[in-house]
């Protein structure tokens, strides 16, 4: 489930095999410390009683509008089913970081971070080709996933996405400003049907420059 | 004396904390910020010399490779900690008020939000450029803001907010702060801030990088 060197180099910005000694014996030190890390977790939930509302590029799932935007849209417009879904690394990667950090070792709290960012992708990545394998049994596709808060879609429509998720599913919460505790988790849909497919970011269409999937490699 | 300052601040830029500290291999088994300082400060060099002539130079050339994308967050907190070595040393001037600071700095993320480490790198790189930094921390609530405000006239404020959501409460701290101190300075950062939201909430400068920051307080500084 850890992401490897190279990977955590690269969220970190260097090419792999760049990062100063320093980072990459911590990043050994830290993986291996954390091999056994408890409270990953990925749940999605597949809902066919939906439409498609070409004219405001929204999606409607069980009564409930959520408002896409086009680039989104645009990706999931042969959808039959939606699977909404939520993902996190779980409490224990944040609350290391916060503690090195409040100990003055800024880069072990770093380095906790961003393998805490890496390992809820990891998770969403491998409930996507949960996902897809289920789909693929039942003669359908998926589309990549997409997460409120990126493409034009606002952040604020998770608290719509969470009311799907009753009880702390996942023991994930939201909080009024739709920031998810624990903070290194994904929120997020994939559509499903027979005639979509998963294709490579439409990041031409975007301006946001810093996006971490600008430009990322698909996994098919 | 010269190369003694000239040392300490390669020390800073390289993250050589310590005579122990074995980064970076060029420097291996000498003595670190932390001794050099001592020394220095033994030798009767001023506080205020080791921070204008060392320490300064050393994060303002971090900031700058950052700002390039020469280096990146793990090498700039390494300088930070070289730095804090050194600071221990100098701390104790400050606080008597022998040694001043260029003016005080209150940052911390705005209410709602729960992201600090981009808030933490700014705070730093400040602290680095020879300000007093008083960091309220994360989910700040702008009476925070406002009361530590009070305490510290002719501070500057920065803000940091990491989710639209949370630039709403961005734009409310602003306009608190501004209703009872109309000229305070206010700085704003973080991922989804940009110009134009700087710009349209009436703080008085935005930056995508803690450099940018610097340079900002350096020439209102003046
Ligand atoms: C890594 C990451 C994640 C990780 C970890 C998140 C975390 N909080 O730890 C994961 C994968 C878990 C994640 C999840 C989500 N993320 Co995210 N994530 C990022 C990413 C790529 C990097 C953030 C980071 O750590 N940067 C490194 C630090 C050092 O940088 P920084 O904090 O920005 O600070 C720098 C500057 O901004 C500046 N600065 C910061 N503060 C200040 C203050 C002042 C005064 C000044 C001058 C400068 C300044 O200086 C710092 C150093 O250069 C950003 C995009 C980006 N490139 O920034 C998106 C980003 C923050 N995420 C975003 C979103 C939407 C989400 C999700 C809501 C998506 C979802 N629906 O699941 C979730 C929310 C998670 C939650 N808990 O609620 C958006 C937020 C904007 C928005 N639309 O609201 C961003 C901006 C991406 C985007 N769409 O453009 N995310």
């Amino acid at each position: 489930m850890l992401p490897g060197v190279e990977a955590l180099e690269r969220a970190m910005g260097y090419l792999p095999g760049t990062a100063p000694e320093p980072v990459t014996e911590l990043i050994q030190e830290v993986s291996e410390e954390l091999v056994i890390l408890d409270g990953v977790k990925a749940e999605y939930r597949i809902f066919s009683n939906i439409r498609l509302w070409p004219e405001d590029k929204t999606v409607e799932i069980e009564g409930v509008i959520f408002h896409v935007k086009p680039i989104i849209y645009s990706q999931i417009t042969d959808t039959e089913e939606v699977a909404l879904f939520i993902c996190t690394a779980g409490p224990l990667v944040g609350e290391m970081s916060r503690r090195s950090m409040k100990e003055g070792d800024l880069l072990r709290g770093y380095v906790y971070d961003v393998i805490g960012s890496e390992v809820v992708e990891c998770a969403a990545d491998n409930m996507q080709d949960e996902l897809k394998r289920a789909a693929g049994t039942r003669g359908m596709h998926i589309t990549n996933r997409f997460s409120p808060g990126y493409c034009g879609w606002d952040v604020a429509e998770q608290h719509k996405l969470f009311s799907f998720f009753k009880d702390n599913f996942c023991d994930i919460t939201l909080t009024p400003s739709a920031l998810m505790n624990p903070v290194k988790s994904v929120s997020g849909l994939t559509g499903i049907g027979r005639n979509v497919r998963y294709t490579s970011y439409q990041c031409h269409k975007c301006d946001d420059n810093n996006c971490i999937y600008r430009n990322r490699k698909t996994k098919a | 004396m010269t190369e003694l300052l000239e040392r300490i601040s390669i020390c800073v830029e390289f993250g050589k904390v310590d005579l122990k500290s074995p980064y970076p291999p060029a420097l291996k088994d000498q003595q670190g910020a932390f001794e050099l300082t001592r020394i220095a400060l033994d030798s009767g060099v001023s506080p205020g010399v080791i921070l204008e002539e060392a320490l300064i130079p050393a994060m303002s050339r971090v900031g700058e490779k950052f700002s390039r994308n020469e280096i990146f967050v793990p090498q700039m907190l390494m300088a930070a900690k070289a730095m804090n070595s050194s600071m221990i040393h100098l701390r104790p001037f400050y606080l008597s008020g022998e040694t001043r600071r260029k003016g005080t700095f209150i940052v911390g993320t705005v209410t709602g939000d729960l992201h600090d480490i981009g808030k933490n790198l700014v705070a730093m790189m400040i602290e680095g450029a020879g300000w007093e930094v008083i960091d309220l921390g994360v989910d700040v609530s702008t009476e925070k803001f406002i009361e530590t405000a009070d305490k510290y006239p002719g501070a500057v404020i920065g803000l940091s907010a990491l989710l639209t959501t949370t630039m709403e409460n961005m734009r409310k701290t602003v306009a608190s702060l501004r209703e009872i101190r109309h000229s305070m300075k206010i700085l704003v950062g973080g991922a989804p801030v940009t110009p134009e939201f700087c710009v349209k909430i009436g703080a008085d400068h935005y930056s995508p990088d803690p450099q940018g920051a610097v340079e900002f307080l350096k020439s209102i500084a003046q």
